[in-house]
Formats: C-alpha cells, structure tokens, sequence
C-alpha cells in the first residue's frame, strides 16, 4: 500500500515545553493507524499540525509522497485530511447541516446565498450508509455527545476526506457505542481512507487498529503491527516501563455507618431543563462507590448538588444523620463534605492565586489562619509548604500561581487541601481526566488510602476503567436518573455498558 | 506574521518598563496627531509639562486636580479587582457632592470637628447608595453593571442640574435677587470648609491627605485581610469562590458600595475643599470619574500606584485647564489620556505575553 | 386643515420624532450587532459615534456634498474601530477596557472635541443638511406625511440597512461564517474559517456604521457641530443590541422606542406640556429606560439562550494552552 501521510522530524515547542520533538510517522492508504501515548505524550499537538492548525517549528510533511505546507487549516482540509477533536468543534446553535456546510468552499459552498436544506438529504444518504445517521435539521446543543460525534464524522465525509483523524473518540461513548463506531472506522478504511485513531487506551488500539504508532515525551518509541503486540507490550513502550494492568486491589473492607444519604434528589441544569431525576444513594464510610455513565448525564449537578454548589429542585442530602442546608457550599464544607471537582483549574483553585492562598481556599475563615480580621499570611504560607511536601507537589514553592502546576502536580494541590480538611465524605469528580500514568497510579492510591481511613468516596467518573478498579458498589446514571447498580466484584462491562446506554441492564 | 505567545515568568523590569515605555511611546503618538494639525510638540509640551510641575503655583494647581482622580482612580481600582466594572465613578461623585454639601449646610457653623467627618461620611453614604444600583442589579439579576452605571452618570447629571437649576432646593443660594436670577449653591459655612496643609511653599488640600488614607486603608484591606482575600478569589475565579463557599452576592454588593463611597467622599471633598457649594457646571465640565478609569487602568489597580498616576495625569489636566485657547486645543488631554490607555493596554499584553514577528518559510527547507 | 390638526397631534409628533432620534442609535446599533456577533465587544460606540458626527460635518462645510459627508463619516468611524480590533483581535487585549479607552480618547472630552476645536467647526451653521427628499404632498400627508414621509435619506437608508444586515446573516454564507465565528471561534478556525480577518472586517463595518450614525446628528438633527452632541447615544446603542438579542429587526422597534424616549422631552417642552413636572425627569428617560430594559432581558439569567454570541469578548488564540 502506497503511503497516505508521512510526518518526518516535526519539532513544535510551545513555551516551556517541547510538545514535539523531531517525530516521524507514517500511515499508509486503507489503514487503521493508531496514535497511541499517555496524556501529554504530543498526540494531539502532532494532529493539530497535520490539520494545518499548528505551523510546526521544524520537520516536513509529505501526502502521498509530495512535500505540502499547510498555512491554514483550510490547505489541509482541501487536501482531504479532517479531524475530530476531542473537544468538538461544532457551532451548538447551529443546525447539523449548517454545521456541515460551515467553511466549505466547493460545490454548494460557492454560492454566496446558504441553503442548509439542499444538503441536509446528502447528510443523511451519508449517514445512512455509515451507520452514523443524525437528523440534520437537529440542532447541536440538542444532541448527545455521541451524536455531536457523529456530526463531526459526517463533516469529514461530506468533504470526501482521505484522511481522518479520530482523537480520543470513544471517551464520550458507551462500549456499545464505541464498538458501532469501530465498525464505522472500518467501513472507512475499506474504502481506501486511512484512519489515524488517537487514544491511550490499549484495549481500544488492540480492537480497532492495523498497527500502532507510540509516542512518549513528545518522542515516536515505536511502529509495531498490531497483530504482534499484547496490550502489555504496548502498556511498556507507553510509558516507558513495565506498568501493572489497572486493575482491582484489595482492599480493607470497612463496615462502617451511613456517612451520605441522598434522597430524591432532582435539578435543573444550566440550560434549564431536568438534569436530575429522583437520585437516591447511600454511601458508607469507608466505601467506595463509583458512578458511571456517559459524560452528560448528570454526573456535573450530582457532584454539585452534594457539595452545595447547586441547588436542587426537590430532595435532600444528609451527612452523618444531619440534613445539609441545600444549595449551600458552606454547609457542606462545614459537614466535612470534601470535593475534588471536574474543572480542576477553575473550580478547583483560583488559578491566578499562589499554591499557598489556594491551600487555605475553604479553611481561611478557621481561627488558625487569621487574627480578627486579619490574615496570617506567614500561617498560611507554612501550612502550604507542610502540604506540598506531604504529597510530594512539584514544580514550584508556595508562592507559585496555582495555573503554572501541571495537571498532576495541581491535582495533588486539590487532594492535599481536601483530604487535610478530615473529611467524612469526598465527593471526587473525573480525578484523573488528563493526567498520566503515574499521576493517575499517584491519584488512586490516595483514594484507596482515605477510603481505608473511613472516608466515605463517591467517585463519579466518565472512565469506566476507572470506576471498575476502584469501587466497591457501582451505580449508573443516565439522563439524570441511576438505572442500575451493581456490586463491582464480577460486575462486566456488557451489563454496566448497556446500564449506560439506559437498557434495564437485565 | 505576528505570535503572541503566553509568558511563563514574567520578568520584574518588566512591570516599571512598560508602564514607562507606554507612556512614552503615547506622547510618540500624541507628537505625530499635533503634527498633523500643525501645533508645534515641543512647544506644546513643554508648555503642559511647566503648567503642571514646572512651578510651585503649578504643582499647587495639580494638588488640587489631582485630588478627585485619586478617589476615582480608587474608586475603579477596588471594583476591578473583583472584575466589576463600576465606570459610575462620575455620577457617584455627584451624588457624593449632594448628600457631602447637605451635611455641610445642615450642621451649621459649630466646629470643623463635627462638619468635616460629617461630611465625610455623608458623601460616602451618598456615593455607595448610587453604587448599589447597579450592585443590585449585577448581584441578583445578573445586569451588566458597566452599562447601567454608566447611565445613572447622566441621571445623576440631571439631578445636580435639576437642584441648583431648576428647583428652589435645599442646596440652592436663595438669599438675594441675583441668586435668583443666576442660580448658584448655597455657600457651605467657614465649618464645612475644608483647611490645607502647607509644607513650604507647598500646599495640600485636606482632601489629598484623606485620598492617601483612603488608599493605604485600600491596600490593608485588599493584601490583609479575609475581605480582600475573598476579593481575589472572586476576581481570579467566581466558581472557585462559590466552590469555596463564598457569598458572592454579598461581595459584589460590599465592593460596589466601597467603590461608590470612595468616589462619593471624592465628591464631598470637592464641595469641602475647593468649590464651598454644590456647583453642577463646574462638577460635571471635569470629567473626573471617567479621568479615574485611567487613572486606575494605567495604576495596575495598585492603590498606591493609583496615588502617582493621579498626580501625574492631574497635572496634565490642570495644565490643560490653564492652556485651553487657541494654541492649545480643548480635547488634547483627553486625546492624550486615551493614547496613554491604548499604549497601556499595548504594554500589559507585553508583560503577559510575548511577542514574536515570524516570517513564514517553506516546511521542507526548515528541516535543511 | 384636518390634516394638520391629525399631524400637530401629540402622536403623530412623537412618532415622528421617535424615528428622527432613533435613526442614528439604529446605525450604531446595527454596527455594534455586527461587531459583536463576530465575537467583538466594542464599548467605544460613544467615541466612535462623535468622531463620525464631527468629521461627516467636516465633510460636509468641505465639500457641499452630503453624501462626500456620510463617506467621510463612515471612514472616521471604521478608522476609530481599527484602534479597538488591533487591540483586542491582535494583541488580545482586554475588550472592555480597550472600549472604554476609545470612548475617552474620541469621546465628548477627546479626539472628537480637539478636531472640532482645530477645524473651527462649534457654532458654524451647515452647508447643507439631509431634508426629506419626498414631494411636498406626501410629506403633509394624513398621519403618515410627518412620520413617514417627511424623513431624510437617513433614515430610510437605514431601513435598507436593517434588511441587508438581518439578509447577510441569516441568508449567506459570509454571515454564517461571521455568525460562527462569534458562537465557537475554534470551530470555525477549524474548518478554515480566518477569525482574526472576520473579526476585524465587522469591528470595521461596526465603526463606520456608528460614524454614520454620528453624522444623523451634525447632519440632519441639529444639523451643526456641538462638543459631545450625541449625549450618551453611543451607549444606548450597546443596550439596544442586549435588547434587541442581537437581532437587526428588533434593532429596529428599540431604536425607535429609544427614539421616543429621547425625543419626548423636547416635543413636551415645545409644547409646553406637563410644564408642572421638572424637564430633567424626562431627559433621564432614556437613560432611566435603557436601565430598566437591561434588567428586564438579563432577570431571566439566561442571555445565552436569548442570542448573545457565545465567544462575545473572548480573544482567540488557536495556540494558548
């Protein structure tokens, strides 16, 4: 097979980092290549050069053996490479087929005058024959994360794509979901596109790729055929060594009292419609339970609601026998409800804010840390630099804006501060989206050792590997309300899978 | 093609280089705009620089001009670092004129000791009620405060008009025929009148000296303490406050409050210390709340910062002021203020970020 | 006789002159509503507005000719608006303070007055000014003459303008483009969209729209140069543009409730109306009113849903991480 693409020696720096650092890569015609590495590995800076995004600072880039230089990402779409990112690129108020259409310059994309609707029947002939089908008159904030995928793939396809770039695809589906999009990827290659699938997830690149690109620290380790390697293998090249399978550890079982009740719970979201229907869970101290479910689906207002942060539209939340005031942040801080929160950078901390100021960001109304009303900033400072070597934060001293950790290192700022609260209860929040393997190894030994301590953990989580290797109990939200829940001991991944995608798990 | 890439450090030079090479490169601009419309710079400048610092007369002169931008400098400052927008500043002054001269004119003429804290606190009262208008508006109903303060400036505009000018009110001079004809404010008793401080050849008006106050106060209550603590916060991140468990609501209302009583004791120093009357035309002519964005943009938001800059960019509109005739354009300082804030703002991108010009090559040859 | 009577009617008075002071917060408003559905936020409508007003009545004591005026104009304006996009598209500075910045530098204390002051343009009579260009007839027509037809070039210019503006956005492809841009800038960088180049056209066409709705001013109300004559208009018209939801149409109705709210005083006072109630409690109207209507679209806590554009005074940067 004739090559597609060739990348040759692509440096990209960014300041402070060297994103890409003289990568080579190449995908031949009616391939599955997989772009597998750890979060931070240069995946998606090297996709954003091949997409025109990025200008690379050195290397070249050859499509079908000829040298191109893409200055915008139009060059590049016209030379028939798209992506899907992983954050979606689509306009939410804009109908599927405007956003279809959005930038296209042949074809219908010449007249001045837009008429979504004389395209809407081509987006829908694609779909059918895809297997992606959508409505096209649909628009994007009333579709699921699935179907907004969807749309992205329809985008590539309306522009006759040769080549497409699926980065991280399958965080936003249920396994179902991802194996229906597997065999989508495949209908594409058999046609002679190539696919470059991006992902950190070994069983993934096993299932769907023909071979497999890794790359560490911003470097291409390997090429290898996917047929000759085990996930084991792949799991060393990644990351450099030799990493146990994520997998369950036992661990002391607690028998402790209820520390969380939540009843009936119901909220509205931010676009105003029911993002809780009726939740009701208990959590023990000591356990772990894991919440599951495909991102959207309530996960965000459960957290919130918990801590305080959102007020519901009907039920309560009770933390060791006493109902917490609802809707109250400083209710729930009071109860010793701590919260390790989805959007680690701007919930989490005050970014701008030094490492120091932000180790005292619910505790500095305590008598320990101020005199009147006066701060004691000396207190604070050596409060900051106790918790930054108990967890081992690197990067920086306590005066160090909380945005110049990286994700890891920042992370562990939000559990140092949490956990030194003496919760009862942590509500934890997708606590390792972004981080790598060993900041994620580093993140679930410390729930692991606060549950044994007698925290009672509610781990809300869009991984499912995850959620499968820590939990005790596993419940499974979708569209607001938990349709199932499992023991995690011999739960299979068919059964919560289809929980998620709202089947009666039965 | 130009880059613009986030620094990681921000080196310290920096922070006085740009500030210095803004105002600098303004007066670069300025030089250019007065070419062009035939006025000779040099002569021009020279003539603002002598008439604002060039003599003691004229650094007395920007004392006085400089008075009213520290308040509405401070007054910007304090609400930017919650990220509020509170460009009220002008209006809030009046009203702290208003309620600062009824206060002067209700207690007579007892003791300095009694009118002047009066007076004090009345404008405050005065300012921070009009404040929390738009505080509100912004903390409850999630209204724009940049819009709606700005346009209580102009109702405020009219209620000043309508007291001294169309209504026989407590503020207006009624007691001769010619103050009938020629409507004017009450004159505020020798009590209400605020005294100066001489240092030399120096003089201080007493309403300077409670400016710096105000601003040291500023500077405690935003580096040290829990106020100013959740202030940042809120102005850094309002859903790491609210995670915090912070009452926002509560804080926007106190910072909009503080921020109009800043301006309104700005107001009541100007009936204490210069004008000894409500005086609509000569309050509304200067412009000063809006001279205080400046003032407060070019000052970072440092309180004491705020303090040099007013004196500063008082100067120049008390040279402005003395100018003003034909061979000195009115609107030049007000040209001038707007090239500073654009150089400014031009140079705090500068400390942010860094900027690269790039010339785009081939990728291939890149790799030779 | 009768039609006098009906057209001396306080009704048709107010009507009428709701549509002469709404004209220009019309321009500014749909100048503004293109700079924002790009993503823009220019505060700077007030400066941008007189720059227009002082230099279209340059053009005018200049060159005789209205319509060299209104060209001039418009340039004064898109040239003031190319201050605030190097600012805020190029060097990614801050969108408030950069408009606020520009308000100062051309506003009523600024550019605007110095170039009055150097052109020795305060207290000159115009040279010529916009009259309706309708026959006698209809303009003295029943109810309709005086609102409708006794109108000057401007304004139904600006009844043009308000088609072509909602047709570009909504109908063709450059708007959709624009429309994208504002909503999700990294979408349409994405599919090959140059946000930087949309950005900076429609702050433009945002600035010239806003000059020419200065020159409705020194052009046709007054018509002469006074310092600060738009009087606040600039920032009824970025109200306007919440009110309106971003929509050119409804740009129209609020320009013209505006309008009214800005002509009452005068049309009461001609009229010796209601002489028992101080002048200043009308003339805060529209100010008081631009207030209320603020309040009345944001209580709903959902802007979003109302049309605000999604990346409205965000810079974009394709490479920050």
């Amino acid at each position: 097979m004739p090559a597609a693409v060739t990348l040759r020696g692509i440096t990209k720096r960014f300041p402070g980092v060297v994103a890409n650092d003289g990568v080579d890569f190449e995908a031949v015609e009616g391939e599955v290549h997989a772009l597998l590495g750890e979060n931070g590995a240069g995946k998606s800076t090297l996709s954003n050069i091949l997409t025109g995004l990025y200008h690379p600072d050195e290397g070249e880039i050859l499509l079908g053996g000829k040298p191109v230089a893409f200055a915008s990402p139009r060059e590049a779409i016209d030379a028939g490479i798209c992506m899907v990112h992983q954050h979606f690129r689509l306009v939410a108020p804009f109908t599927v087929a405007e956003n279809v259409i959005l930038g296209d310059h042949r074809g219908e994309g010449k007249k001045f005058m837009v008429h979504p609707r004389r395209v809407e029947r081509r987006v829908a002939e694609l779909g059918e024959r895809y297997r992606i089908a959508v409505d096209p008159g649909a628009r994007i904030w009333q579709l699921s994360l699935g179907e907004q995928q969807r749309v992205e793939i329809l985008k590539a396809l309306y522009r006759e794509a040769r080549i497409l770039i699926l980065d991280e695809p399958t965080a936003v589906l249920t396994p179902q979901e991802a194996d229906s999009l597997f065999e989508t990827v495949r209908v594409m290659a058999a046609e002679g596109r190539t696919i470059v699938f991006i992902s950190h997830k070994l069983h993934e690149v096993s299932a769907v790729s023909d071979r497999v690109t890794v790359l560490r620290g911003g470097k291409t380790v390997a090429t290898v055929e996917t047929k000759g390697a085990t996930p084991r293998s792949l799991a060393s090249l990644m990351v450099g060594r030799d990493v146990a399978d994520i997998e369950r550890i036992a661990r002391e079982r607690w028998d402790g009292g209820i520390v969380l009740e939540a009843a009936n719970l119901s909220a509205i979201g931010d676009r105003g419609t029911p993002a809780l229907r009726d939740v009701s869970l208990t959590l023990r101290a000591g356990e772990i339970l894991g919440i599951a479910g495909v991102a959207g689906n309530g996960q965000r207002e459960l957290a919130e609601v918990v801590t305080g942060l959102r007020a519901p539209s009907g039920g309560t939340v009770t933390v060791d026998g006493k109902r917490l005031r609802s809707g109250s942040a400083r209710a729930a801080i009071r109860a010793h409800v701590s919260h390790v929160p989805e959007d680690r950078l701007h919930t989490g901390v005050a970014p701008s804010l030094s490492i120091a100021s932000n180790s005292v960001l619910k505790t500095y109304r305590g008598s320990r840390f101020r005199w009147g009303p006066l701060l004691r900033l000396r207190t604070i400072r050596d409060h900051a630099d106790r918790l930054i070597r108990l967890y081992d934060v690197r990067g920086g001293g306590p005066d160090l804006p909380a945005r110049q950790l990286s994700g890891g290192n920042l992370q562990k700022v939000v559990l140092a501060r949490e956990f030194d609260g003496q919760p009862k209860v942590l509500v934890v929040a997708s606590p390792t989206r972004g981080l790598d393997v060993a900041a994620i190894e580093t993140v679930h030994s410390h729930l692991r050792t606060a549950a044994s301590g007698g925290v009672g953990v509610l781990l809300i989580s869009e991984d499912l590997d995850e959620i499968l290797a820590l939990s005790d109990r596993i419940a499974v939200l979708y569209e607001g309300a938990i349709v199932g829940e499992v023991a995690a001991e011999g739960a299979s991944v068919d059964e919560i899978g289809l929980l998620m995608a709202g089947g009666s798990g039965e | 093609m130009i880059r613009i890439e986030r620094r990681l450090t921000q080196p310290r030079w920096l922070t006085f280089a740009v500030p210095i090479v803004s105002v600098a490169f303004a007066f670069v601009v300025m030089t250019v705009v007065l070419l062009a419309t035939h006025h000779p710079p040099l002569h021009t400048f020279r003539l603002l620089f002598e008439n604002a610092f060039g003599s003691y007369d004229a650094l007395n002169a920007s004392f006085v001009a400089a008075t009213p931008l520290i308040f509405t400098g401070l007054c910007v400052a304090v609400a930017f670092r919650m990220q509020l927008f509170n460009i009220g500043g002008e209006g809030q002054l009046y009203m702290g004129a208003v309620t600062g001269a009824a206060a002067g004119i209700a207690l007579g003429n007892h003791s300095s000791w009694l009118s002047i804290p009066a007076m004090i606190l009345a404008g405050a009262a005065g300012g921070a009620a009009l404040a929390l208008i738009p505080g509100v508006l912004r903390a409850y109903l999630h209204t724009n405060e940049i819009i709606t303060s700005l346009m209580l400036n102009y109702v405020a505009a009219l209620v000043l008009t309508y007291l001294i000018f169309d209504s026989e009110s407590y503020w207006r001079d009624t007691s001769s025929a010619t103050a009938k004809v020629f409507p004017q404010g009450k004159n505020l008793p020798a009590a209400g009148q605020w005294p100066t401080t001489s240092i030399g050849s120096l003089i201080l008006p007493f309403g300077l000296l409670v400016g710096i106050a105000l601003a040291v106060l500023v500077w405690v209550l935003y580096s040290r303490t829990r106020f100013g603590f959740e202030v940042h916060v809120i102005g850094d991140s309002p859903r790491a406050a609210g995670y915090a468990g912070m009452r926002t609501r509560r804080m926007i209302l106190a910072v909009m409050a503080l921020s109009g009583a800043i301006a309104g004791i700005g107001g009541a120093s100007q009936d204490g210390d210069f004008r000894h009357q409500l005086d609509p035309r000569g309050l509304t002519a200067a412009g000063y709340g809006y001279a205080g964005i400046v003032v407060a943009a070019l000052g970072r938001y440092n309180p004491f910062a705020v303090c040099v800059i007013a004196f500063l960019l008082g100067g120049l509109q008390n040279a402005g002021y003395a100018l003003q005739g034909a061979d000195f354009p009115s609107g030049l300082v007000g040209v001038l203020y707007g090239l500073i804030l654009f150089c400014a703002l031009g140079g705090e991108v500068l400390i942010r970020h860094r900027i690269r010009f790039q010339f785009r090559r081939p990728v291939a040859e890149a790799t030779v | 006789m009768l039609a006098a009577g009906i057209n001396d009617s306080i009704l048709v008075v107010v009507l009428a002159s709701a549509i002469v002071y709404g004209t220009p917060l019309l321009y500014a408003a749909l100048g503004e509503l293109l700079a924002e559905r790009s993503g823009v936020l220019n505060l700077g409508v007030e400066g941008m507005m007189l720059v227009g007003a002082v230099m279209g009545f340059w053009g005018v004591q200049r060159t005789g000719s209205l319509g060299v005026a209104i060209v001039v104009a418009a340039i004064a304006g898109a040239s003031m608006a190319l201050i605030h996009a190097f600012l805020v598209v190029t060097l990614r500075a801050n969108q408030i303070v950069s408009g606020l910045a520009l308000t100062i530098f051309a506003g009523a204390v600024g550019l605007s007055s110095y170039l009055g002051n150097d052109l020795k343009l305060a207290d000159q009579p115009a040279r010529h000014a916009f009259t309706s260009p309708l026959p006698h007839s209809w303009q003295t027509a029943r109810i309709a003459g005086p609102i409708l037809f006794n109108q000057t070039w401007l304004v139904y210019a600006s009844w043009v303008c308000v088609v072509v503006v909602a047709v570009y956005l909504n109908r063709t492809r450059p708007g959709l483009n624009v429309r994208a841009v504002g909503e999700s800038p990294a979408a349409a960088d994405a599919m090959g969209i140059d946000v930087t180049l949309y950005r900076y056209l429609h702050t433009l066409a945002g600035g010239a729209f806003a000059g020419v709705g200065g020159a409705c001013f020194s052009l046709a109300i007054t018509p002469q140069w006074v310092d600060g004559l738009t009087a606040g208009a600039g920032w009824i018209a970025i109200a306007l543009v919440i009110f309106a939801f971003w929509r050119p149409a409804l740009c129209l109705i609020g320009a013209y409730l505006f309008g009214a709210f800005s002509g009452i005083p005068f049309t009461f006072q001609a009229r010796g109306i209601l002489t028992g109630i101080p002048p200043e409690l009308f003339q805060a109207l529209p100010y008081v009113m631009t207030v209320v209507v603020l309040v009345l679209v944001s209580s709903a806590g959902a802007r979003r849903r109302l049309g605000a554009p999604g990346a409205l005074g965000v810079p974009y940067a394709r490479e920050e991480r």
